[in-house]
């Protein structure tokens, strides 16, 4: 009854689907802080590639239509994007770190609110005035592609396949946002 | 050790004044604080506005100026106290996170205080409400996991419980029904009377929170469900203010009202597991045991009675923030089906409430469809019952 899940429910909605991935973002962060060893690199790994494919999928759909539609969307969206960039110097400084190292945890509570502040921002700024913004259509369309995106750039790795190299973390979360991106703008070809 | 704080002298009123910076407090953090942190803060907040809207009123109808002075400058001091203690609460936290925070100390702080109460009228109406608190829990944390796709868990911890209560669509009794007798003011205990005060103030800062947070929401179910929720605040606000006796004079209030932030800042510098936070709560009691002391000063030039007549000589044991599982679950399984008739309470639904059900309930409330829409979209509620299934048979969930 009080198991934590992290599977986020499926949404026909885009935006409902970016929301419900923070509340697993989020939930992550816990996971991470409340693991240790093999299990803490693992979940840590899972949250490094959800951001990944939720921040791309967020500068690909909704940023832009935020960025034409809303008033003051221009210099709103560049705030949230000065706020990205920020968390993703912090998950730079992370990357290739021992999880176990004793600077880890304080840096990552750094990020986690990053992370949080900046989620909140997008939800009470951009999502909740994006309205009729996209039709029913493309909010389902727009969906299942942000998933296609997700299936494709795997956000459960398998323990032990990538442990062996350090380095990992933002290699493969470029790779996996150009991946996204791909997705995202030709949905046709996958 | 007792603490009497009519003994104590607090920081003089004029050096109780804070600037900008004083004021620009650090805010708790959303994830990992304590949730007894936030509930006291909830709580303390509640009580500073009571503090200012009893002040205010207080200056509506007090024709002396020099009285109203000494208010206008309390009342201004007492302001920034509600500055700094709501101000602790992250940004970061949702309006439905903090909602669920509300109703965290709705049902741990009446539950330490239907368990304190020793008159056993008052004590049964601490139980009714405590009943309908811990119900509004589990409607929300339902909504919330719609919405936010996140459990109400992780905001309650495994503290208090979340499944159903007595089921919201039945608090809405006709208004006439929710007015308690007052306890006496010359024989009630003093605990008795800053209990009274205590779960009123927090009521009505959960109506007023209601009431202003509840058209923030774009969601038609998350709309509906504030609405149906915060009329049953307006019932709780009636149910509790009116067991305060309304012969005590304007003075005596005061006194109480002061003397009760006394007791709560005690209690909660006693209690708080946050360093940071429990300064706070300590330079508080300070400036309250200085607004007391002006405060009795009041009561005896223009009431020509001694406080110490009023006041119990030494704080009660400090409140608590404490899970109340046993409590809650044993009154379940007793009290559920009560409802008010007159000043009283009955098992049996009465003419009076079946109107008003028949009448607001034309339509299934929107504290149901927040529970079947859940179960449409997850497949089963959300609970977290970690002592066990309900105790009422009826309110199991059903497993399809």
């Amino acid at each position: 009854m009080s198991s934590t899940s992290i599977d986020v429910p499926s949404t026909d909605d885009v935006v409902g689907l970016l929301r419900a991935q923070h509340g697993q973002i989020r939930d992550l962060f816990d996971l991470v802080m409340g693991s240790s060893g093999p299990e803490r690199r693992e979940s840590f790994t899972h949250l490094v590639r959800l951001l990944a494919v939720h921040e791309t999928a967020e500068e690909e759909i909704v940023h832009p239509v935020a960025r034409r539609k809303l008033p003051g969307g221009q210099g709103m969206i560049d705030d949230r994007l000065a706020e990205e960039r920020e968390a993703k110097e912090l998950l730079a400084e992370l990357d290739g770190m021992d999880p176990e190292d004793p600077q880890f945890l304080p840096k990552l509570d750094k990020l986690r609110v990053a992370v949080l502040s900046h989620a909140r921002a997008e939800e009470r700024y951009e999502f909740d005035r994006l309205g009729d913004q996209f039709s029913d259509a493309q909010r389902k369309g727009l969906a299942a592609a942000v998933r296609a995106a997700e299936a494709a750039a795997p956000t459960h790795p398998h323990p032990g396949t990538e442990s062996a190299t350090k380095n990992m973390l933002v290699g493969p979360a470029a790779a996996i946002a150009d991946r996204v991106r791909d997705i995202i703008r030709n949905p046709d070809k996958h | 050790m007792a603490f009497n704080p009519l003994e104590h002298r607090g920081i003089p009123l004029d050096d109780q004044l804070r600037d900008w910076s004083e004021l620009d407090v650090a805010p708790i953090d959303p994830d990992k604080a304590d949730p007894y942190t936030r509930c006291r803060i909830i709580t303390m907040n509640g009580i500073e506005v009571e503090a200012v809207m009893f002040s205010h009123h207080f200056n509506r109808i007090c024709p002396d100026l020099e009285v109203k002075q000494q208010l206008a400058r309390v009342r201004y001091i007492e302001q920034q106290q509600q500055k700094v203690v709501n101000w602790l609460l992250p940004g970061q936290a949702s309006v439905l996170e903090t909602t669920i925070a509300y109703e965290q100390v709705a049902v741990d702080l009446t539950g330490w205080v239907a368990r304190m109460e020793p008159d056993p009228y008052l004590k049964q109406a601490y139980e009714f409400g405590v009943l309908e608190d811990f119900d509004h829990l589990y409607r929300y944390a339902n909504l919330y996991e719609m919405i936010e796709h996140r459990k109400a868990e992780k905001i309650v911890d495994q503290l208090t419980e979340i499944t159903p209560g007595r089921p919201t669509y039945l608090h809405h009794r006709d208004p006439v029904d929710n007015v308690r007798e007052p306890y006496d003011r010359r024989t009630a205990e003093p605990i008795s009377k800053l209990h009274a005060l205590t779960i009123m103030s927090a009521e009505q800062q959960t109506m007023n929170f209601y009431m202003n947070v509840g058209p923030l929401y774009m969601e038609p179910i998350a709309r509906q469900l504030y609405q149906e929720i915060g009329l049953v605040e307006e019932e709780h606000v009636t149910h509790y203010e009116s067991l305060v006796d309304p012969g005590e004079t304007w003075w005596e209030r005061l006194v109480n009202h002061e003397y009760n932030e006394c007791y709560l800042y005690y209690s909660f510098m006693q209690t708080e597991s946050d360093p940071r936070v429990k300064g706070i709560w300590e330079l508080h009691l300070n400036m309250e045991l200085e607004h007391l002391r002006l405060a009795c000063d009041l009561m005896r030039r223009h009431d020509g009675r001694d406080p110490e007549s009023v006041l119990a000589p030494a704080l009660p044991e400090p409140v608590t923030f404490e899970p109340n599982k046993e409590l809650v679950r044993h009154l379940l399984a007793t009290q559920l089906d009560l409802t008010t008739l007159g000043t009283g309470y009955v098992r049996e639904a009465h003419e009076r409430f079946e109107k008003m059900q028949n009448k607001i309930n034309a339509q299934r409330d929107a504290g149901e469809r927040v529970i079947d829409e859940h179960r449409e979209m997850f497949g089963q509620e959300y609970r977290l019952e970690t002592d066990g299934p309900n105790p009422v048979e009826r309110l199991r969930e059903k497993t399809a």
